[in-house]
């Protein structure tokens, strides 16, 4: 393998072509799922030997594929100069991509289990410019890989070690094992995305369970024995609880696939974390370049007293990917607020982020009268009195509109908060579970201070702070307040030497 | 040498002592002349249906109140919202605020500006104006978006923003 210093074009190993195979069988899955399903149909309604055909298309079609990663691995070539990486691909359509190394935010890897064996990696380059056309750079040696991050990290990590990766002297921050693991699955969204798909199933073993009621039912009108609504019971309560099972075991699956031997490193100012069981994930953020810390507790984390940290970086116009940035799964509030001190240092990082700390400061009641009025009294009054003249008494269902919101706003009354000192503002929601957003002060992009009419009676105010990887809301404070809060803001942001990103 | 002199909250500037600059006065003029072209362009097919369709004198109320209502809102809403409008350019940010109902002042600092854009519309150059577009990291659109400037001074602060910007992007 070259050397990073190497300004020629050059291509990666051809175990590359290994990755473009992978890219284009995602492709094909994500694209033309549509229109290889009629070309199916079409073959399947065609008379003739079908299983033969079936299996030439087959041939044919993985030939195109693999032809098609061997031309995409023969035209990807790529240039490593003082300031920059260049990669040009695509074998119809050429593309150059030009990263500027101060524009990159962080070199990922990847390993797969065959790159294991290869000792090879896929890196991806974090970049705050381009949405969507990010930089990778397939089956290149570790050590290469290193070489790259340490070259583009030169600008503001100086001190780093130049060995192998092994043997960098990075401080463990943290390290997850397999109860973790348990607990990222069990607090794994996707699991409740999963369950609504096999929900409606559920629904139609409903209607097989009532049918069956009805059948059993009319035979024990014939002297049949009722027995047989209890087994049909038992066989329904099997079947939701092995599929509750199975769900969970698939969550714990792709935890572990995800997360296995998951360790929080340090080196210098990088944050690095490992882990992965089959492909091996390897995520590398430079401390200076996250805009928001969040730290962030759904309902069944709020039961296991964890919470997921995420560090994120500038994004550039839509909606932030997952791949910039920078998770934590499981964490305790404890373990949360020594990393934030420790990534934050030395210029902040006093504050805490837990939410049930009693150093939060409240908004302001209003806010509640405010939601409960605006929100839910006046449309309750209306859609009442709109559904009264059509229905009749019926239409005062509408009026338990104004509970619900009440219930909702109270909530999110109590969960509003901010925090805040010299360097950086803590601001904290939520409705069922909680989230802290942590900012620094010198990042901030701009400030904008609103007033409704309510709010100006109450000289109260919102305070928005738009960050370069989103805003933070502090809803309903003092109007005196939000204006120090913002002209000590200005202040900071206009008086900082050191640049936000 | 590095400085880091303590500073006390009462002597930081505050931006609720700034003179606002008004926008062009031919701006209410123009989005006066706006809304009145959208109230003809719905008045002609409104009365054809009225004389045409034979309506009842209910129907005709029906359509004909909610019409002269929102009409009247449109005429009505640049002399109530554009003198709530200014923008101040400061030293080192420029601000910028809105709004008759909820009223914001948003403050862009001149070391967070990406870039500058000036657009002006057909409309826009009858009346000799332009808009300002101020745009910073992380925004999605313009994130400040500055209406109703005469085309000299549209011009003249995209200038001077500019220089601002990249003076401070020099020592970032």
């Amino acid at each position: 393998m070259n050397t990073p210093d190497s300004a020629t074009w050059q291509r990666t190993s051809p175990y590359a072509i290994l990755f473009f195979l992978g890219r284009m069988l995602r492709l094909i899955v994500n694209n033309a799922w549509q229109s290889i399903a009629p070309l199916f149909a079409v073959t399947v309604a065609y008379q003739g030997d079908l299983v033969s055909k079936l299996i030439l298309g087959g041939i044919l079609a993985a030939t195109a594929i693999l032809g098609g990663a061997v031309l995409s691995w023969l035209f990807f070539t790529y240039q490593i100069r003082t300031d920059s990486i260049l990669i040009r691909s695509g074998v119809i359509k050429k593309k150059q991509l030009d990263i500027k190394f101060d524009r990159i935010q962080g070199v990922n890897t990847q390993q797969n289990p065959v790159y294991r064996v290869l000792k090879l990696v896929t890196v991806t380059f974090d970049t705050a410019g381009s949405s969507g056309s990010e930089g990778n750079l397939p089956a290149v040696t570790r050590e290469f890989a290193n070489s790259l991050r340490e070259k583009i990290g030169r600008g503001d990590a100086a001190e780093m070690a130049d060995d192998d990766a092994p043997a960098v002297p990075s401080t463990s921050l943290l390290q997850l094992d397999w109860r973790d693991m348990i607990r990222i699955a069990l607090a794994d969204r996707r699991a409740l995305i999963i369950f609504a798909f096999v929900g409606p199933l559920l629904e139609q073993m409903g209607d097989r369970f009532e049918q069956f009621i009805e059948k059993a039912v009319e035979s024990a009108a014939f002297d049949a024995s009722k027995l047989d609504v209890g087994t049909g019971a038992i066989i329904v309560v099997m079947i939701f609880f092995s599929v509750v099972a199975l769900l969970l075991i698939m969550s714990i699956a792709s935890a572990f696939l995800r997360y296995h031997n998951f360790e929080l490193l340090l080196d210098g100012r990088t944050l690095r974390s490992t882990g992965g069981l089959l492909t091996h994930h390897e995520h590398a953020m430079d401390l200076q370049k996250f805009q928001t810390l969040r730290l962030q507790q759904g309902i069944v984390q709020s039961w296991l007293g964890r919470f997921t940290m995420t560090a994120r970086q500038a994004i550039s116009g839509r909606k932030q990917r997952r791949g910039t940035m920078f998770m934590i799964p499981v964490v305790t509030a404890d373990q949360a607020d020594q990393l934030r001190k420790l990534m934050l240092s030395p210029a902040a990082g006093r504050l805490t982020q837990d939410p049930r700390s009693a150093l939060f400061q409240p908004v302001s009641r209003y806010y509640l009268r405010s939601r409960i009025l605006y929100v839910g009294l006046m449309p309750a009054m209306l859609w009442a009195t709109a559904f009264t003249a059509v229905w009749g008494v019926v239409g005062l269902v509408a009026l338990l509109w104004l509970p619900l919101v009440a219930l909702v706003s109270w909530r999110s009354w109590q969960r509003a908060g901010y925090l805040h000192d010299d360097d950086e503002l803590v601001c904290r929601s939520g409705l069922l579970g909680f989230r802290t957003v942590a900012l620094l002060f010198r990042k901030v992009q701009r400030v904008t201070v609103t007033q409704s009419r309510f709010q100006r009676r109450k000289n109260l105010a919102s305070l928005r702070l738009y960050m370069a990887s989103g805003n933070v809301r502090v809803p309903y404070i003092a109007h005196a307040t939000a204006q120090q809060l913002r002209d000590y803001i200005l202040y900071r942001v206009e008086s900082s030497q050191q640049s936000w990103h | 040498m590095f400085e880091n002199p303590e500073v006390a909250p009462d002597s930081l500037p505050s931006v609720d002592t700034v003179q606002w600059q008004a926008l062009h006065p031919a701006y209410k003029r123009l989005r006066q002349l706006q809304a009145l072209i959208a109230v003809g362009a719905t008045v002609i097919p409104l009365l054809l249906i009225t004389i045409f369709a034979g309506l009842e004198l209910l129907q005709a109320v029906l359509i004909w109140l909610p019409w002269s209502v929102s009409s009247a809102a449109l005429l009505l809403w640049p002399t109530l919202s554009l003198p709530k409008r200014g923008y101040v350019v400061r030293d080192r940010d420029i601000l910028f605020r809105h709004g008759v109902i909820w009223r914001s002042v948003t403050a862009i600092p001149f070391n967070r500006i990406q870039h500058v854009e000036t657009s002006s519309t057909p409309f826009d150059r009858k009346f000799a104006l332009a808009t300002l577009q101020l745009f910073t990291a992380g925004g999605s659109g313009g994130d400040l978006k500055i209406d109703g400037l005469a085309d000299q001074t549209a011009e003249q602060l995209r200038i001077f923003v500019l220089q601002k910007a990249g003076g401070s992007i020099e020592h970032a």
